[in-house]
């Protein structure tokens, strides 16, 4: 069978799981209106026709919520023994892995597109950078997917979900708090080591700048965990 | 068309497996046979693929299982010792997943997912929750699973755990009505089921294979031979024990009321009994030549301390 086809049947099936569980529509829900409350507060606060607040607090929020909806993925496959079904049926680890990170990030994409009642409410009433907006909304789309495979990776690790998802926090606030790093480490160092920060990343798209190497950045970010996952996976099997 | 050579496995330090060989030739139905934590479980994961082994070969149909897994996955139906299933899913929907893992065209999915359902007796159940269903339905979604590519191998890990009589009864004529187009490997601790269904059997204990080959075979292996079982009030073990040709008497339990005797010998020696209690006066209810059962047969392979583990189970 074709990867691509792999890929397919497990993104519908994980969708199928989502759209069934109780889970993603809480954290749907209360995604939803941190959105609203963050919108409301940013726009009060500062009176810019603008989604700054908004958007860069939804990259916090996601730090959080991204962990938990994908730490189902691979504990619970091998608490339920499903995993031995997916290891020997005729695909490949990596379009298992694949398919289910594509299933997470869909979710997390629909999760980003309920925000955009907020541009639109914008817009009625002012006059929005629709360019920074746009870059800062591409700057969420690589937090989720980076995030989503962060937490993939902390799911392959444990059998317990929980576990997984509290990990998958811990994996990824260093990335983090990465970037108030001056009070760590000595001052030569702190550029080069900000530069591991996603904030440091996110701050260029959020400023309306589209560099290649913030690009870079979370490219190789969703890479690095996505591969991470599959050696994780794959060395199990060996113990 | 299964052919294990010198099969090792270890996790960390434990040994779980040690030379393990047998071959499976096509159209047969295999059954393995041992104690809880033998090594037919880590046998069946490694023919699968779940598992790589850490010494020795496996191969299925020609293919290694090492070398070319996909071949080999392709050719297997693997029903795992619990049912791989999504709680979430319907019993359609996850067939419809299963079918389409395995590489099925949707139209060919529906189709199979329809004939392996009516197959395994769950027509009609297509829109049940997978995590509402009974262990004995479980059961069945997940033997439907492992048939329905149609692979020729069918790797079974206890298939009839958890069901009651008559759906045992059903999964076993099931199984045996699969052997004409299938080869079949199932592992149980059941030994009416190996009686049942399996012409041929492995035994396994502790991580090593004990003995191989037909059931007459395996029965033959049992160390007290055939013996009678008398029933006969009026004489005690002592005196029945003066028959010519008997070798040892051991009292049995009485069955109501009747004091009953094994007696070894290496001749019949039913009529001698039946002469030997009329002469002192007593009277005979029941004489039965047996022949050792595949369970004593097992005790004697696996040991006494194989047995207790298995019981627990």
């Amino acid at each position: 069978m074709s990867a691509a086809r792999s890929v397919w049947t497990l993104w519908k099936k994980e969708m199928r799981s989502y759209a069934v569980s109780p889970l993603a529509y809480v954290f749907l829900g209360a995604f939803l209106f941190l959105s609203g409350l963050f919108f409301y507060l940013g726009v009060s606060l500062t009176g810019e026709a603008s989604l700054r607040v908004l958007l860069a607090n939804l990259a916090v929020t996601q730090l959080f919520v991204l962990p938990m909806l994908t730490m189902r993925h691979f504990a619970e496959e091998r608490r339920q023994g499903t995993l031995e079904l997916l290891m020997t049926a005729p695909v490949s680890l990596s379009s298992i892995v694949v398919g289910k990170w594509l299933a997470s990030l869909s979710l997390c994409l629909l999760m980003l597109a309920g925000t955009f009642v907020f541009p639109v409410i914008l817009a009625y009433y002012g006059d929005p950078d629709w360019g920074v907006m746009a870059t800062s909304y591409l700057g969420l789309v690589g937090v989720s997917c980076g995030f989503s495979a962060a937490g993939l990776f902390a799911s392959s690790l444990t059998d317990d979900q929980v576990a997984a998802g509290l990990l998958g926090i811990v994996i990824l606030l260093p990335f983090w708090l990465v970037h108030q790093a001056d009070a760590l480490v000595p001052e030569a160092w702190v550029p080069s080591v900000q530069q591991f920060g996603v904030l440091q990343h996110l701050g260029s798209f959020q400023r309306g700048v589209l560099d290649s190497a913030d690009v870079l950045y979370f490219v190789a970010f969703t890479f690095i965990f996505l591969f991470l996952t599959f050696r994780s996976l794959e060395s199990r099997r060996w113990r | 068309m299964v052919e294990a050579i010198a099969l090792s496995k270890s996790f960390g330090p434990t040994v779980a497996l040690q030379d393990v060989s047998f071959s499976v030739g096509k159209g047969e139905i295999v059954g393995f046979l041992g104690p809880n934590g033998a090594g037919k479980t880590t046998t069946m994961r490694i023919l699968t693929g779940f598992i790589p082994a850490s010494g020795g070969e496996a191969k299925i149909a020609g293919f290694d299982v090492f070398e070319s897994p996909m071949e080999v996955k392709r050719r297997v139906g693997y029903l795992p010792e619990s049912p791989p299933l999504y709680p979430e899913l319907t019993v359609g929907e996850y067939l419809e997943f299963v079918g389409e893992l395995r590489g099925l065209s949707s139209r060919a999915c529906r189709l199979r997912a329809g004939e392996v359902m009516e197959r395994v007796g769950l027509r009609g159940w297509e829109a049940r929750i997978l995590g509402s269903l009974s262990k004995g339905y479980r059961q069945r979604v997940g033997l439907a699973q492992a048939l329905l590519h149609d692979p020729p191998v069918l790797i079974l890990d206890e298939p009839t755990s958890g069901l009651d009589p008559t759906q045992m009864v059903g999964i076993r004529t099931l199984i045996h009505d699969l052997a004409a187009s299938h080869t079949v490997i199932l592992s149980t601790h059941v030994l009416s089921e190996v009686e049942a269904i399996c012409p041929r059997a492995v035994v396994i204990g502790r991580g090593r294979v004990l003995a191989e080959g037909t059931l007459a075979e395996l029965k033959g292996k049992a160390k007290r031979g055939a013996w009678t079982l008398i029933e006969a009030r009026g004489i005690d073990a002592r005196a029945l024990a003066d028959t010519a040709g008997v070798d040892q008497i051991e009292p049995l339990p009485p069955a109501d009321g009747w004091p009953a005797f094994r007696v070894m010998s290496r001749v019949d020696v039913r009529e001698a009994l039946i002469r030997r209690v009329g002469s002192v006066g007593g009277s005979v209810r029941a004489v039965e030549a047996r022949l050792p059962t595949l369970e004593e047969a097992f005790i004697d392979i696996v040991g006494e301390e194989g047995v207790t583990l298995g019981r627990t189970g």
